[in-house]
């Protein structure tokens, strides 16, 4: 490794001019010739027989090239279980099922022709929570699973568990107990980008797609299996991902409306795009899953964690997709955020006729420790001691294992707690500390409190599938350009921008003579998709290893060549000054491999660094290379970089699934109106343990991406439906968090603990940032106002009407007294 | 579908008479219910070059607002906001800067939404709406224009012109307050109040609330309860208690009726304490 010291630096993200100057292409900007453009008929109820699709007005539309229905074209069964499919058929499970779909050649004649496709239903009954789902008798969303198996109840047959200890000695060891439950909202990803793709297959049969994915290797896998479907067995898939405007975990699964695309272009025989407006990205793209916790915990007299009991309900929605996984990732903070001896973990999945859910930022994570962390104040209450000390004294530290077996190895929790508690100020603004502060000023109405929360997640990399790993291919052209080619997926978060350094730092080039190419299945190696804050972690230990290889061939060749680019260096200066004496070289002692270094796109000899005449510029040295007859040869380095991690064992929740992990903490001021449970946050702290900073840049933008992501999970999000329908599909009653909102400091603090797995030390940063974040606003509100909530979104109404309720019960309890 | 961009205010009215026309102003509601397919004209008639509906103008006793006057004019006009309060903060908070620049005085209140942010100031500071058709002229109460949501007494072939206020005399007061879920968006109650305070006393006063009722609603209760009193903190406290029995809110995806009704009494009891509280200016 060269290690010019990009790492650490500022450098600027390679597609930012493109960016703010407009001239990134994204899939809506995206056309090929003879395009059509496709729509899809969704379903008119949550639960129904199709009686009869009839398409036939919408065929005889002009400017419509074809129509698909699930009776017209072979089954194609999708997501995690096969539980879904491209298109339904005999029945449809929720509002946003694919009844139909057409192609044309505009988007309005589209829209017009799905309006004249007449879908006859019979209504069936529905179910539309865990708990409706679970009652006896109730209807049945699948009555039968991809196997062809009859189903007996709405659980979807996924396990997930861990036991470690005795719950009951727990219990009897425990001083203070404290439980409750906690519940998470369905939220939106709310991609700047709406979803999208174009698909196309050439006269073979072989089809290219520009998707909009997280994954493009394994959705290749899913759509050979749809080309299989249309007998196109054995034909080529090219997944090309184009520029995202975010994606959040809404491409980490396939989606039916991919398939469609494939179906119409194949029965066209034209390329068809397909294109979410937002309206329909609202309503039919999945969102996050809700989930409603139960947890106890208990602690003995000093405060020291004994038990952690947890069980979590999700509403899976229609079908399973990846996001029904959360659970697995849920695991990491219930067996391990704190340490804790007796730990049990259950989780429980439930089809409704809700919209079915899939992955998003956190995965699991946000929601698990919202439960914990909420609760863990409430334990600190009850035992009397100052949260702060609570989560002091029960930190992971560096060098543990974990009930679950994660191996702990760099761990700065007890760091991270102490920064943001310095930074917010916690011993004199606690309010409940400081007896009184909390009382508002004559005739005001806010009261402010201080409140925190702290992590751990994966930062390394997490394994849910056999592969965890990720390819990089450095090729080196004749101008000492390096090419980059890399299988995960730059969606905005600045992938490109950290790969750029490693490989700068890693190979011995300038960051501008590094360019990264566009993800493509034909030519990236495998890579499992940008998820678990996985991307940097991965691409860099691959580039790191790729840069190695090609530093060997380079020097290798080198060797061969660079006598003879001395000879030339020294012509020169002879030419250039003929009064000066030419230096005496020993080339033979010189060309040697071992001794070669190159730095910034130079090669020279390492203890003799500043000698002008003995360095080559790459570019001179490649052509050198290259252009010498029958020997010409050219430089191109690959790496894949498995990390040494396991596949957990779910049942158990057994295994060390991330090769690092990351931990921090998060502090918050704010303010309460009493009257009216407006919150005003006043100060936000963000510490968080990453490693090594790639670029400070980057990680703030991420980190200040992810807690904006997160106060909007706190205080505003959520998605909200009545008997299955989406009533809120527009950004008019789907609030996100913008400028208005997040007008107050935020203060972020990195740690930087130098995790040997980790690519110069780094561990995955994409996600943290908002997996604390509820929890440290629900322990502040708690701390203004004395009223606890267990229930996200933390929105006005919901505050004002818990302090009012608070305040009715006091004022009959002192009535009481009274009497 | 037609469009027409008249020059005049009588050529405008021609062409609203015409069956299927709508009129068109600042179109940040007609244009997204266009989008929507849940309005389809034959017609539209742009009102942006008629110059008789344009501008603020401030006359001897009265003020007049041209009905295409946008929201950004009426925060931007100095003098205005001195005279009306609560019409200078409820057009700062109504929707988001891109929208202020287009919508308009009479579009937002020919539209008729019940969480119309500017019909409740307008209606406390006892506005008047003139209404013409190509055959005559009227004048109308503001108070007196709303039907229902999306319903008012324009008839069929009438438009809008202007909105007219009183100027204001020494001892006015006005004050407007909004609650919203962030900041820029639909209000979840609304409150508008003015009043004159004679010797700390009130004199005369109209309140008003936004997004409670089919229709802004004055608060008949509240304004007999304080008028002729001083607005001390127990007669606040019970404006405060009081103001949510006398709207009639719906729950929906924005609030529920409790919090609404709650939201009332809270705003109704800060709007007046702001009123009271104001310098003249």
């Amino acid at each position: 490794m060269a290690d010019a010291g990009y790492i650490g630096q500022p450098v600027r993200r390679p597609d930012a001019g493109d960016k703010v100057s407009g001239r990134t292409y994204y899939i809506h900007d995206l056309e090929r010739p003879g395009m059509l453009h496709g729509k899809i008929k969704w379903s008119a109820h949550a639960h129904a027989r199709v009686k009869h699709v009839d398409t036939s007005r919408a065929r005889a539309l002009p400017g419509v090239r074809a129509v698909v229905t699930a009776y017209d074209t072979p089954e194609i069964r999708i997501g995690f279980l096969r539980d879904n499919f491209a298109l339904k058929r005999d029945k449809v499970r929720q509002f946003r099922d694919e009844v139909a779909a057409v192609a044309a050649i505009d988007p309005d004649i589209a829209a017009r022709a799905v309006e004249l496709i007449d879908v006859e239903y019979e209504p069936l009954p529905g179910v539309f929570s865990p708990e409706e789902a679970m009652a006896p008798g109730a209807p049945l969303v699948h009555e039968r699973d991809a196997a062809g198996q009859a189903l007996a109840s709405n659980a979807v047959p996924v396990r997930y568990g861990h036991l470690t200890g005795d719950l009951a000695e727990g219990r009897r060891r425990s001083r203070f107990v404290a439980e409750g439950s906690y519940s998470t909202q369905l939220v939106q990803q709310a991609c700047l980008g709406t979803a999208g793709c174009i698909a196309e297959l050439d006269t073979s049969g072989n089809l290219t797609i520009w998707a909009k994915t997280q994954i493009p290797f394994l959705a290749q896998r899913d759509y050979l299996r749809a080309l299989e479907a249309l007998g196109l067995g054995g034909r080529n898939v090219r997944v090309i991902v184009p520029a995202l405007g975010g994606a959040f975990g809404t491409g980490l699964d396939t989606h039916a409306y991919e398939y469609i695309a494939i179906l119409l272009a194949h029965r066209a025989g034209r390329p068809v795009k397909m294109l979410f407006s937002r309206e329909e990205e609202f309503a039919f793209l999945s969102p996050r899953q809700s989930a409603r916790f139960r947890i106890t915990q208990g602690c003995d007299e000093r405060g020291l964690l004994v038990f952690r009991d947890m069980h979590v309900v999700q509403d899976n929605g229609a079908y399973t997709s990846w996001g029904a996984t959360y659970p697995t990732v849920m695991m990491v903070p219930a067996t391990s955020l704190y340490r804790v001896p007796h730990v049990r973990f259950a989780a429980e999945l439930y089809y409704t006729n809700n919209t079915y859910c899939q992955a998003m930022r956190g995965y699991g994570g946000p929601e698990a420790t919202w439960a914990i962390e909420s609760n863990l104040d409430e334990l600190a209450r009850a035992a009397g001691l100052d949260p702060l000390e609570m989560r002091r004294l029960n930190a992971n530290v560096s060098n543990e294992t974990t009930p679950m077996g994660l191996r702990v190895t760099t761990c700065a929790m007890r760091e991270c707690l102490d920064k943001a508690a310095a930074r917010i100020g916690w011993t004199e603004r606690r309010a409940s500390a400081t007896q009184g502060s909390a009382e508002p000023a004559a005739g005001g109405t806010w009261r402010r409190g201080v409140g925190m929360a702290a992590l751990m997640h994966v930062g390394g990399s997490g394994r849910i599938y056999r592969s965890d790993g990720g390819g990089v291919i450095l090729k080196l052209d004749d101008y000492g350009n390096v090419n980059v080619t890399t299988g995960g997926v730059e969606m905005g978060q600045g992938h490109h921008t950290a790969l750029t350094q490693a490989v700068s730092d890693a190979l011995g080039v300038r960051p501008e003579r590094v360019h990264v190419n566009p993800t493509d299945t034909g030519t990236s190696p495998w890579d499992v998709g940008t998820h678990a804050s996985r991307g940097a972690f991965i691409a860099c230990n691959a580039a790191i290893r790729a840069a190695a290889n090609v530093r060997q061939k380079l020097f290798a060749l080198a060797a061969e060549v660079y006598p003879g680019e001395v000879k030339k260096n020294l012509e020169a200066l002879k030419k250039k000054r003929p009064a000066e004496p030419v230096p005496e070289v020993d080339l033979a002692a010189l060309a040697r491999p071992e001794r070669f270094e190159l730095r910034d796109g130079i090669l020279f000899v390492r203890d003799l660094p500043d000698a002008a005449h003995l360095r080559v510029e790459l570019g001179r040295l490649l052509r050198a290379i290259h252009f010498r007859g029958v020997r010409g040869t050219v430089v191109v380095g690959e790496a894949f970089y498995e990390p040494p991690t396991d596949l957990p064992d779910w049942d158990k929740g057994l295994g060390n699934l991330s090769a690092t992990y990351t931990t921090g903490a998060q502090a918050v001021e704010l303010e309460v109106d009493e009257e009216t449970g407006q919150v005003r946050i006043l100060k936000l702290v963000a510490v968080h343990d990453v490693g090594r900073v790639l670029n400070p840049q980057t990680l703030a933008g991420q980190m200040y991406g992810a807690l904006a992501q997160g106060v909007g999970y706190a205080l505003y999000e959520e998605v909200h439906s009545e008997a299955g329908r989406i009533t809120n599909p527009s950004f008019r009653d789907y609030k996100i968090t913008t400028a208005g909102e997040m007008g107050f400091p935020i203060e972020l603090e990195l740690v930087e603990t130098n995790d040997e797995a980790g690519p110069f030390g780094a561990k995955g940063a994409g996600e943290p940032g908002l997996i604390p974040t509820a929890a440290a606003i629900a322990n502040a509100i708690y701390d203004a106002v004395g009223v606890r909530l267990r229930d996200l979104p933390l929105t006005a109404e919901r505050i004002a009407l818990a302090i009012a309720r608070a305040r009715r019960a006091e004022g009959e309890d002192s009535g009481n007294e009274r009497t | 579908m037609q469009y027409h961009r008249p020059t005049t205010l009588a050529e405008a009215l021609r062409l609203v008479a015409e069956p299927g026309a709508r009129v068109l102003a600042g179109g940040t509601d007609l244009v997204l219910r266009m989008r929507d397919g849940r309005e389809r004209p034959d017609a539209l008639v742009s009102l942006g070059r008629v110059a008789e509906l344009a501008g603020v103008t401030l006359g001897a006793g009265s003020v007049r607002l041209g009905a295409r006057t946008t929201l950004a004019e009426l925060v931007e006009h100095e003098e205005l906001g001195r005279l009306f309060p609560a019409l200078l903060e409820a057009a700062r908070v109504f929707g988001s800067m891109l929208v202020r620049n287009l919508a308009t005085v009479g579009g937002n209140l020919c539209n008729a939404s019940p969480c119309s942010d500017l019909a409740p100031p307008l209606i406390a500071l006892g506005a008047r709406v003139e209404l013409a058709s190509r055959e005559a002229r009227r004048e109308l109460p503001l108070g007196d224009f709303f039907v229902g949501p999306r319903e008012t007494r324009l008839a069929p072939g009438e438009l809008l012109t202007a909105v007219v206020l009183d100027r204001p005399g020494p001892r006015d007061r006005s004050a407007f307050l909004k609650h919203t879920r962030v900041t820029v968006d639909l209000a979840l109650v609304n409150v508008a109040v003015a009043l004159e305070l004679d010797r700390g006393k009130v004199a005369r006063v109209r309140a008003v609330a936004g997004a409670v009722g089919p229709t802004p609603l004055r608060l008949l209760g509240i304004e007999a309860l304080v008028a002729g009193q001083a607005l001390g903190p127990e007669l606040l406290a019970e404006v405060g208690r009081r103001a949510g029995d006398e709207v009639k809110p719906i729950s929906d995806v924005r609030a529920s009726a409790e919090y609404r009704r709650m939201l009332t009494g809270v705003l109704c009891k800060r709007a007046l304490a702001t009123a009271a509280a104001a310098e003249v200016s």
